[in-house]
């Protein structure tokens, strides 16, 4: 009810200040390293062999890497301002070195994303996910398959063949969304003035919502601290 | 065959003992082998104990391995991905990356894919430390737990993959033969060919040759270059793969068995050397005391002299009663010695006795010739052999007159040629007479030639001087001075003195000067004792004639 109040309101407001655009920014704290890097785990209860080489860290600072791996986005459909360039060409989501690549994809609601096998082996995509269930069968290397995703959600994607392989693609309500720097900055643009939930998302570590308000002709600021503590989400 | 008592003696001391420390050694170093060899057993035993605790454990490992694998979701997809697009290489290669993703992660160092007709599929191997895909068109999976692959023996196990009641194929995973997991020397055998072993040194052939040889049985014992091994057949794979684990004898009782060796060598010479010095002693000690009889016995034979044993009895009880009776044997022999020749001068002193008793005029006549004689010989100091020669030939002088005529001998009167002719013959009867008697022989000179004269005058055989030999000499000097001094029926005995005048001067022509000074120096006394009382006083007659009777 108070949704749909305030999405009335800002729609309004929208309309009583169309001209006017404000940016929202802030910093992403990230405080400890929440990502564990894929292995195999099914069979490695009876492993017995060779240690197998688990995936080591990214060279890059590792709160820096967990930094990149947060979106932000601004709940509730909001319209396009106008002159913003209304369709953006598909993005993609390779498959390479058995890994999706890259394995986070940001896509606003109703564009579509590629997935190509650059590897010289059979791969699979697939998803369970409430926001969009789809299996694209196995196929060949220079194949390449696309996937329109209308609804706004968190949509996990894997492999068959492949049970290590996994990927995540956010599709946002809108198009106002970002992901921060490498010090933790985002910016948000050309937000209309109005009421907002703010949301970061991490994959471990979940969502964060922060309520701001944007008037005309003053950029709001929503900082994050991911997680607050010992075993937020 | 004859021995020296001393060396069989020997003999049997030494070889019993000798051989008794032949068969100790040998049956000591049997038992020791035994003991090491039933060791050996036990060890192999053991060894295939732990040989099939290992193997259980790694198959009960891959069972579980497998259990999971083939339920593998992705492995499933893969498979069902490469039926779909047989012949595909990606999709072989993907199965591929799977299965080396999989094998990474359990170590196994061979994986196989198979399609429902069991047809290999796809399939990666270890090389290199890597596992790397291998093309398995060409490979055929029989039903042993064995597969040898690219000169490696690999030991496999299996599983069905299905998915919703269909059957995808199956899974195969496995690991190379380890031959490091046997601490003692083990060898793979496939139908009688060995296929991969830890000896080194030994050709495959040889061992081929020897373990046939066992013809397949549980435990063998075989010879490997030369050597004694034993074989234990630890675990059987199917189709004719078996396991062999084996155990070198001989370096196992080596050194043992030089230790045995070292001892007996310091223990064998010194312990024959015991026994020889031991078997030296006991012999003599037995032999030495016979030995000595023995010797004495030898010595006896040579001299006829039968001594008897002087000094200390044995201790021994047996030599003590041989020197006992030997000593008895050697008295007896001597009594019986003795005793002979008592009889024997018996029996010439019973003669001349028989002869003097056939004239009471004549009577001693023998005994006191022999006195006089003896005394004579003492007087010219012969040697005592002589004396008592000289003593008994002159008992004897008379004893051919046995073969003269009593008519003659007792005739009172002067007797006529003829009678003094048969008179003249009694040397040589009583010579005759002596012959025959063995032991007489040394007597005949004194009974012969008693009547011989030193100027060549007397009879039988007319001799002179030194022809004539000692004995008679005396004898004739003896006779002729008791015949002039002894009383005859004729005529009464002459004195001493008259009778040593009459001697001295026949001295030369009818005596030995010699034999006559001597018998003069003879103290009147001496020679008087022997005579007859009527001899005291002296008496005429021709001395020539009382002599020559």
């Amino acid at each position: 009810m108070r949704l749909k109040v305030s999405i009335a309101v800002l729609a309004l407001s929208a309309f009583a200040i169309c001209a006017r655009a404000e940016t929202i920014s802030g910093t992403i704290l990230i405080k400890k390293k929440l990502t564990r890097r894929s292995v195999t785990p099914a069979v490695s209860v009876y492993q017995r062999g060779t240690e197998v080489k688990l995936g080591a860290d990214t060279p890059e600072d590792p709160l820096v890497y967990e930094r990149s791996r947060v979106v932000v986005y601004v709940e509730g459909p909001i319209a396009a301002p106008a002159g913003v360039t209304p369709d953006l060409p598909p993005a993609q989501m390779a498959q390479q070195d058995r890994r999706f690549s890259p394995d986070l994809v940001v896509i606003p609601a109703g564009s579509s994303v590629r997935f190509p096998n650059m590897d010289p082996i059979f791969h699979n995509v697939f998803s369970l996910s409430k926001a969009k269930s789809f299996d694209l069968g196995s196929y060949d290397k220079g194949d390449s398959r696309t996937v329109a995703f209308p609804k706004p959600g968190i949509v996990e994607v894997f492999c068959h063949l492949h049970p290590n392989m996994a990927g995540t693609i956010v599709v946002t309500p809108n198009r106002f969304y970002a992901r921060p720097d490498a010090a933790g900055q985002y910016h948000i643009p050309d937000v209309p003035p109005g009421q907002y939930t703010v949301v970061a998302w991490h994959r471990t570590a979940g969502f964060f919502k922060k309520q701001i308000t944007i008037e005309a002709g003053h950029d709001a600021s929503a900082d994050f601290f991911i997680p607050l503590e010992e075993n937020a989400k | 065959m004859t021995t020296r008592l001393r060396s069989r003696a020997f003999l049997i001391c030494f070889v019993p003992f000798a051989a008794l420390l032949a068969f100790a050694f040998w049956m000591t170093q049997n038992l020791v082998q035994s003991a090491v060899r039933e060791g050996l057993r036990r060890s192999l035993r053991l060894n295939q104990v732990a040989v099939a605790s290992i193997h259980k454990k790694s198959d009960l490992e891959s069972s579980r391995f497998l259990k999971v694998a083939g339920e593998n979701p992705a492995l499933k997809a893969g498979m069902q991905l490469l039926l779909q697009n047989a012949g595909n290489p990606a999709a072989r290669r993907t199965v591929e990356d799977q299965l080396r993703e999989l094998g990474e992660h359990m170590g196994f160092d061979f994986l196989l894919v198979s399609g429902p007709n069991g047809k290999p599929m796809a399939g990666v191997l270890r090389a290199q430390g890597q596992l790397a895909p291998i093309d398995v068109s060409q490979l055929q999976i029989g039903s042993a737990n064995l597969l040898q692959l690219r000169g490696r023996t690999i030991q496999l196990a299996s599983v069905p993959v299905d998915l919703d009641d269909a059957n995808l194929g199956s899974l195969g995973v496995g690991e190379f033969f380890n031959f490091s997991e046997f601490t003692s020397p083990a060898v793979l055998v496939h139908d009688g060919q060995t296929i991969e072993s830890n000896l080194s040194g030994i050709p495959a052939g040889e061992l081929d040759e020897a373990l046939a040889a066992c013809d397949g049985k549980q435990e063998c014992d075989l010879r490997l270059v030369g050597a004694n091994w034993m074989s234990l057949r630890v675990q059987s794979y199917g189709s004719g793969y078996d396991l062999y684990i084996l155990s070198n004898v001989d370096e196992a009782t080596a050194p043992i068995q030089a230790m045995l060796h070292s001892f007996f060598l310091i223990l064998a010479p010194a312990s024959l050397l015991l026994l020889f010095v031991s078997s030296i002693i006991a012999s003599r000690s037995i032999v030495k005391p016979i030995a000595a009889v023995v010797d004495r016995l030898r010595d006896a034979s040579l001299t006829g002299m039968l001594p008897e044993f002087k000094g200390k009895p044995s201790s021994i009880l047996e030599i003590r009663a041989l020197t006992e009776n030997y000593n008895r044997a050697a008295v007896s022999v001597r009594e019986a010695g003795e005793q002979l020749e008592s009889a024997y001068l018996e029996f010439i002193g019973s003669l001349a006795n028989a002869l003097d008793a056939r004239d009471s005029h004549t009577a001693g006549h023998s005994s006191r010739v022999s006195q006089f004689s003896f005394d004579l010989g003492t007087a010219l100091a012969l040697p005592s052999e002589q004396l008592e020669r000289i003593r008994i030939g002159a008992l004897l002088h008379d004893i051919g007159k046995i073969g003269v005529a009593d008519a003659v001998l007792q005739k009172p009167g002067a007797l006529t040629d003829a009678e003094f002719a048969q008179v003249k013959e009694h040397p040589v009867i009583g010579k005759r007479i002596l012959e025959g008697v063995r032991g007489f022989a040394p007597f005949l000179n004194a009974v012969e030639l008693h009547h011989e004269n030193w100027d060549g005058s007397g009879y039988p055989k007319g001799l002179a001087g030194d022809e004539i030999p000692v004995d008679a000499r005396i004898v004739h000097v003896a006779d002729a001075y008791d015949a002039m001094t002894s009383d005859r029926a004729y005529r009464k005995g002459m004195s001493h003195e008259r009778a040593i005048s009459i001697l001295l001067e026949c001295s030369g022509t009818m005596f030995e000067p010699r034999s006559v000074n001597a018998f003069a120096s003879i103290p009147r006394a001496v020679i008087t004792r022997h005579s007859n009382p009527a001899t005291q006083q002296d008496a005429p007659g021709a001395p020539a004639q009382a002599a020559a009777k």
